[in-house]
């Protein structure tokens, strides 16, 4: 074909559902759950090296030497998946919305795009000279900590142009204004937080699993039944048994303590993320009112209870990890932690009430069940949004941060016996990094679908057609049950 | 008589003479000397010399106040003409209003950073229980005054601010209306209400602050100041009972504190307050004044329109350290939840705060040994920084 044909008769190259949508969303979830992890674990590891200097804690030390390695190890994947997504599936597929969105955020993606050369460049000197910089710890810590800052500021920038698709401020594309529109604060603070959850979460995994790795073989002979083997459940019993060598069980040791300070930071992290996330959605409603109403009341409502869910499944899963550990170690307050773990399923049981028994508040109108269930009508008033579930998030919160608290002064008293540890608690961490993980997702499934039909909320459509709709106009009238 | 006798002696003797007189008299030197001669602990002065800041700071906004006083008229007919005088046709009235202005925000900041400080050293805890109660409630006096004080220009900021703030005792069950009646003297913001926030602002809550900062210091000098973990640290080397007991043998007053764990009942090295804490001190306060002439003379004070009642579109906005609480309220949609928000919330989140040494009684001091309130009091501060940080661009985009 000759050139000039092609070029005037340029289109976006046809895709199926497979290819725009669930190939798209199935390599975005992936970049962003490793550019979250490296981002976050960037600041951990700034932590823990900070603390193994101050401290001389060889522990930290070592914890902030994965994590670096890590973050080289999957540094280019995350990347590739990153350029892949913008360079083929962007381009390609959705070359009208892409070009525009382009256009308007030229210099933030330009600064975007910017930040990878500094941060490789960064990334593989520190762990390519790791060892030669370990008699300069300070100079090492001042290039973990400007590869932080580097990493921070491209997910802010990111940030702006995702919160600018959601609430692109009426259409005014100042560089300012694409900034500071509505939703890119928030964003990046949940964010922030989010990504330090997810490192912990991680961290927390290779832990857990390491430890089961390590103590998957190990059978020590009971006394009463020589012939037989009983399984090895804790150190502690381990420590009678031959078996293990010195070394093996100090590195069990070190993997249990990796897990803990990942479930920490995680549930700990969490904690703040209902605050934020509420903020978050009242910018969304005051200035995506269309997107609001689908989240809240239209077709994602009930996904956005599965949300929920993950998010008290993490304050669950994290008091029965520290309940799991205080138990086997005796501590004073284990019946305490029980007790909170018993509050946060009761209050996730509140918070996740379906508020009407319908894909929607407009299908449970339509099929005419727009009274509570006791009348024989579809709604379910207990699962309003106020003020049960908001109590129920204040609640968790409080009970989450309760929980936390108790654990870690367990510890700082002393009453966490190292190497206590059952496997079952090991286990715990590890469905809680990947509730995590699952949480994750969810947003982001949510965050791009509560815009439908647009892809810039008002501006430019699935269809990758451009509108003067105002975003708003589609479902505000439908009222509040 | 006397006067000639005092006439005809030698210069040196008369001053000398005149000294013992008014020293037998009024015993000042001697005070003069408690005050100035008394051990502190050795560490970390720097953080030390924040609460004299504050002193310091109050001290300013005195003097700065009592030069507005001359001029400013407290009915809502000349309010704003008067200050619009001090702005225009007086010679250091713009300025004076920006002292005033800045050393308020500067006031807020420092006490803050005071508080963080004694939290973090966990200087509260016994017998210093009620150093901190006392410092709390200068803490929400300072706020009470910066909010009453915001009311006072009546502009159209001043008058927004006041019909929202006066509102806010509305939301108490049983009692509140009446609250909002007294202060505003009426159902509505009036002229009344402008004279009451004044009589408040310049007596009532300015009494009660001269009043506890009095028992603050007195409560100061009554233990000694405890400073930090790292004045009490032993030598791992030696046997620890028998360094505190040596310690507690040759502490200076007013150590060794009593009713206190007997590790931090007397630092491990002690400085005269004069002159080593006090150049500190002076030094801190100095550099923060100047800030504040600077910035007062820099940027000033704002002032609005004149206040108009009658105006629907005017958004009143926050000044920055009520940011936060101001993100609490937009996140409490509707009023049961502002009540429960405000009252239960905050209210709870006060009281904690008040009453923290007696909810913290552990003998832990340092901070990392004490997790029980410091992840709570971190969360907080998260908080309150994530709503202020939310705060700013929700007015951005307003
Ligand atoms: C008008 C406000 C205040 C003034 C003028 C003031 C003044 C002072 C001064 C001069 C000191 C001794 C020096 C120092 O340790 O910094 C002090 C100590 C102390 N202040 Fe304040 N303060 C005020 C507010 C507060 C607040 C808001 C709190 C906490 C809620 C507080 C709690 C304490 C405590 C616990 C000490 C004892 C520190 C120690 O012994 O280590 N003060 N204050």
């Amino acid at each position: 074909m000759n050139l000039r044909i092609l070029l005037s008769s340029l289109q976006p190259v046809g895709g199926s559902v497979l290819t725009n949508g669930v190939v798209v969303a199935i390599v975005i979830l992936l970049h962003i759950q490793i550019a979250t992890y490296i981002t976050g674990s960037s600041t951990l590891a700034i932590v823990s090296e900070a603390i193994s200097m101050a401290r001389k804690d060889e522990r930290h030390g070592r914890l902030a030497y994965m994590m670096v390695k890590s973050q080289v190890q999957i540094f280019a994947f995350g990347s590739a998946t990153a350029i892949l997504f913008v360079l083929f599936l962007l381009t390609g597929l959705w070359a009208i919305f892409w070009t525009a969105l382009q256009q308007i955020t030229f210099w933030v993606m330009v600064f975007e795009a910017a930040f990878f050369l500094v941060e490789i460049v960064l990334l593989y000197s520190i762990y390519a000279n790791w060892e030669r910089l370990g008699n300069h710890r300070r100079a090492r810590l001042g290039m973990m900590v400007l590869l932080n800052i580097t990493l921070w500021w491209q997910m802010f920038l990111i940030d702006v142009v995702a919160s600018f698709m959601l609430t692109p401020n009426a259409g005014d594309v100042s560089i300012l204004n694409q900034i500071l529109n509505p939703t890119a604060l928030p964003l990046t603070i949940h964010r922030t937080i989010g990504n330090l959850a997810w490192a912990g979460a991680v961290i927390a995994v290779i832990g857990a699993f390491n430890y089961l790795r390590l103590t998957r073989h190990s059978r020590v002979p009971t006394p009463d039944a020589p012939a037989g083997l009983r399984p090895l459940r804790s150190i502690g019993a381990m420590a009678v048994g031959h078996l293990e060598t010195e070394a093996k069980r100090a590195e069990i040791l070190h993997w249990e303590w990796v897990a803990q300070w990942g479930v920490i930071w995680a549930v700990a992290l969490s904690l703040l993320q209902p605050w934020v996330g509420y903020s978050y959605a009242k910018e969304i409603q005051l200035h995506a009112y269309g997107a609001w109403y689908t989240l809240m009341f239209g077709s994602l409502s009930n996904v956005f209870l599965i949300q929920i869910f993950l998010l008290g499944m993490i304050f669950i899963l994290g008091s029965l990890f520290f309940w799991r550990r205080m138990v086997r170690s005796g501590a004073p307050g284990a019946g305490r932690q029980l007790a909170l773990m018993v509050a946060l399923i009761l209050l996730t049981l509140l918070a996740i009430q379906p508020a009407w028994f319908a894909g929607s508040y407009a299908d449970a109108v339509a099929a005419g069940g727009n009274h509570p269930w006791w009348q024989g009508g579809l709604l379910n008033p207990i699962g309003n949004f106020i003020p049960f579930k908001v109590a129920a998030l204040i609640g968790m919160v409080i009970f989450g941060l309760w929980s936390v608290t108790s654990y870690a002064t367990a510890l700082s008293r002393g009453h966490i016996v190292p190497g206590g540890s059952s496997r079952g608690a090991q286990r715990t961490a590890l469905i809680l990094g990947v509730t995590v993980s699952l949480m994750m997702m969810v947003m982001g499934v949510l965050r791009e679908h509560s815009r439908q039909p647009y892809t810039i909320n008002g501006e430019i459509t699935l269809h990758q057609q451009i509108t003067n709709n105002a975003p708003s106009s589609s479902s505000v009238d439908q009222g509040q049950p | 008589m006397i006067v000639s006798r005092w006439l005809t002696r030698p210069f040196k003797a008369r001053m000398r003479g005149s000294a013992a007189w008014f020293e037998d008299r009024t015993g000042a030197t001697e005070l003069l000397h408690k005050g100035l001669y008394e051990a502190v602990p050795k560490k970390g002065g720097w953080a030390y010399a924040l609460g004299s800041a504050t002193l310091a700071l109050i001290l300013l906004q005195l003097f700065s106040g009592i030069f507005l006083l001359l001029d400013y008229v407290p009915s809502v007919t000349d309010a704003f003409t008067s200050l619009d005088y001090l702005r225009t046709s007086d010679g250091f009235g713009a300025w004076v209003r920006g002292l005033h202005l800045w050393g308020s925000y500067t006031l807020i900041f420092v006490i803050g950073l005071h508080m963080v400080r004694t939290f973090l050293s966990a200087s509260y805890k016994r017998p210093r229980e009620l150093n901190w109660v006392t410092g709390a409630l200068l803490f929400f006096l300072v706020l009470g005054l910066a909010i009453t004080g915001a009311m006072l220009p009546w502009d159209q900021a001043a008058y927004w601010t006041t019909v929202v703030v006066t509102n806010i005792p509305h939301y108490l069950p049983f009692i509140g209306d009446g609250i909002r009646t007294l202060w505003r003297g009426g159902e509505f913001v009036g002229p009344i209400t402008l004279t009451r926030t004044f009589a408040i602002h310049i007596w009532v809550l300015p009494f009660l602050m001269f009043s506890l900062i009095g028992a603050h210091l007195y409560l100061l000098r009554r233990h000694g100041e405890f400073g930090a973990w790292v004045n009490y640290s032993t030598d791992p080397n030696e046997d620890e009972e028998k360094q505190i007991g040596e310690r507690i043998r040759r502490a200076e007053p007013p150590y060794p504190t009593k009713r206190i764990a007997r590790r931090y009942s007397a630092p491990r090295e002690t400085v005269p307050f004069f002159p080593d804490q006090l150049i500190k001190d002076v030094v801190m306060s100095a550099v923060l004044i100047a800030v504040i002439f600077v910035m007062g003379l820099i940027s000033g004070a704002p002032l609005d329109e004149p206040s108009n009642p009658a105006t629907l579109s005017y958004v009143p906005t926050p000044e920055w350290f009520f940011l936060p609480l101001d993100q609490f309220l937009v996140v409490a949609p509707t009023n049961p939840l502002i009540a429960i928000g405000v009252f239960g919330v905050l209210g709870i989140g006060a009281a904690l705060m008040i009453f923290l040494p007696f909810i913290d009684r552990s003998p832990e001091r340092r901070p990392l040994r004490r997790p029980e309130v410091i992840i709570p009091a971190l969360f907080m501060a998260f908080t309150v920084i994530v709503f202020a940080i939310l705060g700013i661009s929700r007015l951005y985009n307003l």
